[in-house]
């Protein structure tokens, strides 16, 4: 019997009587005690009258005889009496009518209220209103209800409601609720929209939508490779520079490297053309101390005038030292505080006192109700709270803008200013063109008066308005194009549109491209359509009202009937109402209300540009749009069926496409770093939740780091190895004198890099190769320089102590994951893979788990023992030269004291040659690649390790590695593949 | 409902020396019970005893046992209950012999016999008690007030009950 059955038992049997006998040992000896022989006896019934007894002489031994008995005054002696008195017997018979009496009036089973009752006399409400149970029970249900009612008022506080939930529904009120909760965590315009659609995360400062609710990751890849995917990317944060060009360029060089691809100077990039994407480091500091990739865009260039204006954007997480590194190149000290900053807010912030005085982060969010009251009441029309615009985290004092005296560059925080759409997936730009109507003209009438609207004017302007023309003709042209991905990687087009609100489809339609016409379409239009697709949008196309704060407040301010940027839902009616009076609903208004052109910015996104499969896969491009269009923009473009991603799915875009993505793929900037420990703590928060029995244990698997990549020790071990290997064929071939010195400066170089040196990457990824393989790619081999030993150790001199980003894939089984060990081959492997390419790799022998004692130990409560070298000595296998020097028994005992079952305790053995096979790097992202249809992994080798390898390896089998998953022992090959 | 029915037999164990009656336990009881079945009805009575057959309780002060037979051989079995002589306990025979007072379905109902008999039982002894003086008749009626008045009990069983539910929650 259970345990938990006898306690049943013993609380049913609590009112029983027990039988009342002298114990047997204390008799006059007739055997040793009662217990074992009670099994014996009979069946069930025995065995419990004997659990009774025994229970009763449990009683016995502490306090004397029976309950019964007890009461009485315990007048017996343990000791059999020698005699017996009649005064004895009665109290007996006594004692025992008392026991008897105890067990038929109490019941038996559980003592609770309802329990007394037989179960057809029970009723649920008898919970609720103790009237309702019979009066001998009344008395006890009350006193329990009122203990429980009691406890639970006692765990959860009555919650003060002040306002009803009609009068917290009310729109100004709901504004307020709305400010109060994004004073943390800015919200983006699309907030809402994505909250009730979404898995929200709090992350860099904002909220955003991390994936949706509902089932959809095949067909957001299916949106992505056939139709389009839509993305909120406001949150990527614009700075702008203004400014003489040389200048400019002269500042920013310090930021970039050319080794490292195109930098800001790029001739393409700096027309205004095509938008550029670099990797900053800090000023003057290049191979180390990365900073992040951005994407910058330049304005094209307005006739006669060196004036430049450039907007670099940025991911949130490296927007601030990418700002303190821009000013300190650019000299930009002088801060502008002044009304330029909150130029869009202040009209209605007016009455209010000036900010500075003003204790709280933002004026709109903290304004008192009861001036907002008031001023509801003196003036109906204007809005009684205002909605967030930009960004309303930041203080109204803090600046946004910085000035150089000796430059004349001036630098302007845009964070939030401008709302950024991604559309990835070939028929983004049909959606683009059933949304957008080119901006039309303005009446006549209208242009002869002044306007404070931006269309107006701009439509006085003539040459403005050929520029629109021809920018609506290339627009026209782009309908026809079959795919995104034919346009030139990074294409800009400058657009001014209509309200896409008032041409809203009354119910959800799928934007088709309009691809039938190509045979009966004209010459010229073919030769436009081709002109489009090689030259990409001729340059003076790419200018933009956009670039114009001006034209952006103004646009912002004047959205659609009042200022009231927030009540769409009201401006829907409006256009409602608008549209009920044309004759058909959902037909062209014939004039659009003045107020309904916008000035956007339309960016190409480059595809896949690396691998030889779906090509240019994921291409699409990205809106622009000023702040406060947001929804407007959004619904409509939700309108044409495109499918909605968020931050995962960005993170599956750009696996799929082969690139890394910020900052999960960037450990050697401050970004990254900080990314990888968060995730370090999320991945060991999930592991410890679990129990340990049902771990995986990571020690058994010889997975010494399954939550983060100890990227420097990596880099540092594999220095050490690749020295010493040279350091052995180099007493061969004397050529020691040149490298040595190589190393010794190589040497203090203390943090590990990232390998982004065109040239370098170029090399590795030809050495990569296996040679024999294709035809066509011998004579590429053939200029560069052949890989042996002095090529190698030159290679190793510049990047001994750098890792580089590899794209593995791998052709038979497996699925990588996170954190997956990249590891060396041997020979044998090898000959595996030439006989069969389907079998499985091989399988790494299980490990010993040395901890398990000494988490036992701990357990236990003893002393922490302060010797454990024997413990660790039997791992290291391979490299022996590597065992003696991260080995220290003593920190590994002192680290004791936080062991986790199934998890390495801190100071790492090497990391390399922790397994059997000798371990190169590890993966960033693993999983199923859908684009590939195998499994793709992304991640880092060191490239010392992975010189070394390619070294040792047959050249037609060059580039073969293994890889292992965290939680499993099977090795499965892959193939490395390194893409400039 | 479908249970498994019995019948227990409220016996009182007579013995012509009553000091000798605090020798007595359980184990030896059933023991002696077997033994009886098995002489008077040999295999078939000693495997009718062997399902269902228990001593639920024995007061060896005053020697009274509750018998748990299975209904569907309880008279056969009973049967055996008078020849039962002796009992064999801790290694001394005492001579006895075994007194039906009553027959209940349930436990309950032996226990609710119990209490009425033997407040009888007490009643009938408080006129018998002379010789000895005052001392035990005191006794006697002490040990009857006590069993007579369950209201009293009643409420320190209230004071107990209480203190186990606190200790349950």
């Amino acid at each position: 019997m259970s345990a938990a059955k006898v306690k049943m038992r013993e609380k049913k049997m609590r009112n029983q009587p027990a039988s009342v006998q002298y114990p047997s040992s204390q008799g006059s000896g007739q055997e040793g005690g009662d217990t074992p022989s009670t099994g014996a006896t009979g069946g069930d019934g025995p065995s419990d009258i004997h659990r009774s007894t025994d229970r009763q002489k449990k009683h016995h031994h502490r306090s004397g005889w029976v309950r019964g008995h007890q009461r009485d005054g315990g007048s017996y002696d343990k000791e059999m009496p020698k005699y017996i008195t009649g005064g004895a017997f009665a109290k007996a018979r006594a004692a025992e009518v008392s026991a008897m009496l105890k067990a038929v009036t109490k019941t038996t089973g559980s003592s609770h209220v309802f329990g007394a009752l037989p179960k057809h006399m029970r009723r649920r409400a008898m919970s609720h209103n103790t009237k309702r149970l019979p009066r001998r029970l009344r008395d006890v249900a009350n006193r329990l209800r009122e203990k429980s009612l009691q406890a639970g008022s006692k765990k959860k506080k009555e919650q003060a409601k002040c306002k009803s939930r009609k009068a917290r529904r009310r729109h100004g009120n709901l504004l307020l609720e709305f400010n109060r909760r994004q004073r943390k965590n800015v919200w983006l315009e699309t907030h809402i929209w994505h909250a009730k659609r979404f898995h929200m995360v709090k992350k860099w400062g904002y909220c955003l939508g991390d994936r949706p609710t509902y089932k959809c990751y095949r067909p957001s890849y299916r949106a992505m490779s056939t139709h389009c995917l839509l993305q909120d990317l406001s949150y990527y944060c614009c700075i702008e520079l203004q400014g003489e060009e040389d200048k400019l360029l002269a500042s920013l060089s310090q930021l970039t490297s050319k080794e490292a691809g195109p930098t800001f100077a790029a001739v393409l990039c700096t027309s205004g053309k095509r938008q550029g994407s670099v990797v900053v480091y800090r000023a003057g500091l290049y191979p180390s101390q990365p900073l992040g990739p951005v994407t910058f865009l330049w304005r094209p260039r307005t006739q006669g005038s060196t004036h430049r204006q450039l907007w670099i954007w940025a991911h949130p997480t490296n927007k601030q030292d990418l700002l303190a590194e821009l000013q300190s190149v650019c000299q930009c000290t002088e801060a502008i505080v002044p009304p330029l900053v909150p130029a869009a807010t202040t009209a209605e912030t007016g009455p209010t006192p000036e900010p500075e005085t003003r204790p709280e982060k933002t004026p709109e969010a903290t304004r008192l109700p009861g001036t907002k009251r008031k001023r509801n009441c003196k003036d109906a029309g204007e809005p009684p709270a205002k909605k967030i615009l930009g960004d309303g985290t930041r203080s109204p004092t803090c600046p946004v803008t910085w000035r150089s005296n000796s430059t004349g560059i001036v630098i302007n925080d845009l964070t939030m200013e401008i709302v950024r759409y991604r559309l990835i997936g070939p028929q983004s730009h049909s959606v683009l063109a059933e949304t957008f109507e080119a901006a039309t003209d303005c009446d006549e009438r209208n242009k002869s008066q002044t306007s404070s609207l931006w269309w107006p004017e701009h439509c006085k302007d003539e040459s403005k308005m050929n520029l629109h023309r021809q920018q609506a003709d290339v627009f026209h042209i782009l309908k026809d194009i079959y795919s995104t991905g034919e346009l030139p990687a990074g294409t800009v087009l400058g657009l001014a549109v209509d309200d896409p609100r008032l041409t809203l489809p009354t119910k959800k339609v799928k934007a088709l491209p309009s691809v039938k016409q190509t045979q009966e379409v004209d010459e010229a239009e073919e030769e436009k359509r081709r002109e489009l697709m090689l030259r990409g949008v001729p340059e003076h196309c790419c200018q933009s009202s956009l670039w114009d704060q001006s034209v952006r407040d103004n646009v912002t301010n004047n959205k659609m009937s009042e200022q009231s940027v927030f009540l769409a839902i009201c401006v829907l009616q409006e256009l409602n109402r608008m549209k009920s009076e044309v004759l058909v609903p959902g037909s062209r208004l014939s004039s659009t209300p003045p107020q309904g052109r916008v000035p956007v910015l339309l960016v190409h996104q480059p595809g896949k540009q690396v691998g030889h499969e779906m090509s240019s896969w994921g291409a699409g491009w990205d809106l622009l749009l000023p702040k406060g269009w947001g929804m407007a923009f959004w619904v409509p473009l939700v309108y044409r069926g495109v499918r909605i991603g968020g931050l995962n799915m960005s993170l599956k875009h750009s696996q799929n496409k082969g690139i890394p993505h910020f900052p999960h793929d960037y450990p050697d900037c401050p970004a990254g770093v900080c990314f990888e420990e968060e995730q370090e703590a999320e991945l060991l928060n999930k592991f410890k939740r679990r129990p340990p029995a049902k771990r995986t244990n990571y020690i058994k698997h010889g997975c010494l780091a399954p939550f983060r990549c100890p990227w420097q020790q990596l880099a540092e071990e594999w220095e050490l190895i690749a020295m010493q290997t040279t350091t052995r064929t180099d007493t061969l071939t004397e050529e020691e004198t040149t490298s040595r010195p190589d190393d010794g400066v190589a040497k203090p170089q203390s943090r590990f890099t990232v390998l982004r040196n065109r040239k370098s990457l170029r090399l590795l990824s030809d050495w990569c190769r296996p040679t024999t393989s294709k035809g066509q790619r011998r004579c590429r081999v053939g200029q560069a320089p052949p890989l042996d030993s002095s090529a190698a150790r030159q290679f190793l001199a510049e990047h001994g102590t750098s890792v580089v980003w590899v794209r593995l894939s791998l052709p038979s089984k497996g699925k990588p994951e996170l954190h997956a060990a990249v590891c060396v081959p041997v020979a044998e492997d090898l000959r595996l893979l030439n006989k069969k390419l389907d079998g499985g790799g091989p399988q790494e022998p299980l490990h010993k788990n040395h901890f398990k004692s000494r988490i036992k130990r701990k357990k236990k409560g003893a002393k922490k023992a302060a010797t454990s070298s024997d413990k660790t000595d039997g791992k290291e296998s391979d490299l022996p030269n590597l065992t003696t020097s991260t080995e220290n028994p003593k920190s590994s005992s002192e680290s004791s004291a936080d062991l986790i079952f199934g998890l390495w305790p801190d100071p790492l053995p090497s990391v390399t040659s922790h397994c059997s096979r000798v371990t190169l790097g590890w993966v960033t992202q693993g999983d199923f690649s859908l684009s590939a249809g195998c499994g793709e992994a992304l991640g880092f080798v060191s490239v010392a390790g992975l010189l070394n390898t390619l070294l040792d390896q047959p050249a037609e089998h060059r580039g073969v590695v293994l890889l292992r998953n965290p939680a499993s022992l099977q090795y499965r090959l892959a193939k490395i593949n390194i893409e400039v | 409902m479908v249970r498994v029915k019995s019948r227990y037999l409220l016996c009182e164990v007579n013995v012509s020396d009553r000091s000798r009656l605090l020798l007595l336990d359980d184990r030896a009881v059933a023991t002696a019970v077997r033994a009886a079945v098995a002489r008077t009805h040999g295999d078939y009575g000693s495997a009718l005893c062997t399902i269902g057959f228990s001593v639920k309780y024995l007061n060896a002060h005053t020697g009274i046992v509750f018998l748990r037979f299975p209904k569907r051989s309880y008279k056969l079995l009973w049967s055996a209950l008078p020849f039962i002589t002796s009992v064999e306990s801790r290694g001394q025979k005492i001579p006895c012999s075994l007194n039906c007072l009553h027959v209940g379905g349930t436990i309950r109902t032996c226990q609710k016999f119990l209490i009425r008999y033997n407040t009888q039982q007490l009643h009938l002894m408080l006129p018998q008690c002379k010789n000895e003086g005052k001392e035990e008749k005191q006794q006697v009626r002490k040990a009857i007030l006590n069993c007579s008045l369950p209201g009293g009990n009643k409420e320190a069983f209230e004071d107990e009950l209480e203190i186990e539910e606190d200790e349950e929650e």
